[in-house]
């Protein structure tokens, strides 16, 4: 039996940690720190429930080993709540109905938030794209999309001009 | 019953009720071991000296599925996080060096790989998803070997080698020779994969590459093609190399599509006749993700678009 000192900075804060050399990043978060917002689907990589952002970037955090972190930095959906208020993605979710039963949720915004911190304004192919990895399993897709869209700065406009009178 | 209380702490443990009962963190310990060295010497001794009980470790997105639900089997982990250069794209005169732990992320950004090996770009693009690409790695994608490894054709239409090091020095494989079988390769249980060298291309060269899979995403492909071209200044064909995945028990180059074409111009060669070649030449398998015939039928017709591709891309 050997224990891995691992140093994490997770939403911010710092925490020392001595894991074993299996433990996934998955369990790490829900069982010692009790971050349940992350969710274990599929456990192989293929629904995305569990996506974090490690580093800047969104990965499945039941493929990564937690041994393997010393010295990185995880945000979970815990972590994009600021001082009580969501996340523009958060609010945009909740007012483009884009929560169905809601467990596919925080990989989505995970994703999503991973995307717009590389690049603020991406297309609708972009954001289909950087959503590829995240199953939703009550297909609720094209209200995730735009609801993305809008806090990407683009939805709004789009989204009004299906209401305009066109004489043409 | 250790194995056993592996597996529930590995599964259960997140199934929802009351966790605490049945998670138990020590089942992660079981007799497994870590290691990180810093440098590539020192891996190779603790390699040496374990043999095949240790697996070794880039980015997991493979190793973590292929052992899920059986973590207890791993006695330990080799990882190569530490080894400095292994994470570099190099560029020298006459080729291109990628580290082992290189993610399909950074292959797809790179400005050297989308210059210099646009099919091999474009294959990283395809893989998995954003989570998958941002962690798994060129050397994991290699080591796992599956006959369905997205930048394995690519690889092999680029005329790749990879070095591999023991203690007992170095050698390099040409990627024609390095797979043997699903999922399996020449490399001995004390080598490590360090290098995937690539020669430039030069100029005049073009590629095309195909991914056909039940979705877009997420999908393991049901076939690949990577068909890569060089002409000479007169436009005619220097080389071609036409190699698919998924279609056979390792990835595999057409050999005779060589044969045909050198020495040819690309417009004076028959399309059809080409696909057709190359559907025979395969051996497909029927299996979830298509059936051998449909395998002969997409390889034919993809064969043909890939030809028309380069063909409207050289005539430019």
């Amino acid at each position: 039996m050997k224990k891995i000192k691992v140093n994490l900075t997770v939403n911010g804060k710092e925490f020392t940690l001595e894991v074993g050399p299996k433990e996934r990043l998955l369990d790490t978060l829900r069982e010692r720190l009790k971050l349940t917002g992350v969710k274990e689907g599929c456990g192989i990589g293929e629904c995305g429930a569990c996506t974090v952002i490690l580093n800047g970037e969104a990965v499945n955090s039941c493929l990564v080993l937690t041994g393997q972190l010393d010295g990185s930095e995880v945000i979970t959906v815990e972590g994009l709540e600021v001082e009580g208020r969501l996340d523009p993605l958060q609010q945009a979710f909740i007012d483009h109905h884009a929560v169905q039963c809601g467990f596919c949720t925080p990989g989505m915004l995970m994703s999503a938030r991973a995307l717009l911190d590389k690049n603020p304004h991406p297309n609708r192919e972009e954001i289909k794209r950087a959503i590829e990895g995240n199953l939703c399993r009550c297909t609720g897709y094209q209200q995730i999309i735009e609801a993305i869209e809008s806090v990407a700065g683009k939805g709004e406009e789009e989204g009004a001009d299906y209401f305009e009178w066109d004489p043409d | 019953m250790k194995e056993s209380a592996a597996r529930s702490g590995n599964r259960q443990g997140t199934s929802g009720g009351d966790f605490k009962d049945c998670f138990r963190p020590e089942d992660y310990f079981t007799a497994s071991k870590y290691f990180a060295p810093e440098s590539l010497k020192e891996a190779v001794e603790i390699l040496e000296g374990y043999g095949g009980d240790l697996k070794v470790l880039a980015g997991g997105t493979d190793l973590l599925v292929e052992y899920y639900e059986r973590l207890y089997e791993v006695k330990g982990w080799l990882d190569l996080k530490n080894i400095p250069g292994l994470k570099e794209i190099k560029v020298f005169e006459d080729r291109i060096e990628i580290g082992p732990l290189v993610t399909h992320t950074e292959l797809e950004k790179s400005e050297n790989i989308k210059e210099y090996y646009p099919v091999l770009n474009r294959a990283a693009a395809d893989v998995g998803s954003p989570q998958i690409r941002n962690r798994g790695t060129i050397g994991g994608n290699i080591i796992t070997a599956s006959p369905a490894g997205d930048l394995l054709a690519p690889l092999m239409a680029y005329d790749a080698e990879f070095k591999l090091v023991s203690t007992r020095g170095e050698r390099i494989v040409p990627v024609g020779q390095f797979f043997t079988g699903p999922k399996r390769t020449i490399i001995s249980s004390n080598e490590i994969l360090s290098r995937i060298i690539i020669p430039l291309p030069g100029e005049r060269t073009y590629g095309s590459w195909c991914k056909v899979g039940k979705r877009k995403a997420l999908i393991i492909s049901s076939i690949t093609l990577a068909l890569v071209v060089k002409f000479n200044k007169e436009r005619v064909i220097k080389d071609i190399r036409a190699c698919l995945g998924a279609v056979a028990p390792t990835p595999v180059e057409i050999k005779e599509v060589r044969k045909r074409a050198r020495g040819k111009r690309i417009e004076d060669l028959n399309f059809s006749e080409l696909g057709e070649l190359v559907a025979e030449r395969i051996s497909p398998i029927d299996d979830i993700r298509g059936t051998a015939e449909y395998r002969r039928d997409v390889a034919r017709e993809i064969m043909i678009n890939a030809l028309e591709e380069i063909a409207e891309k050289a005539a430019e």
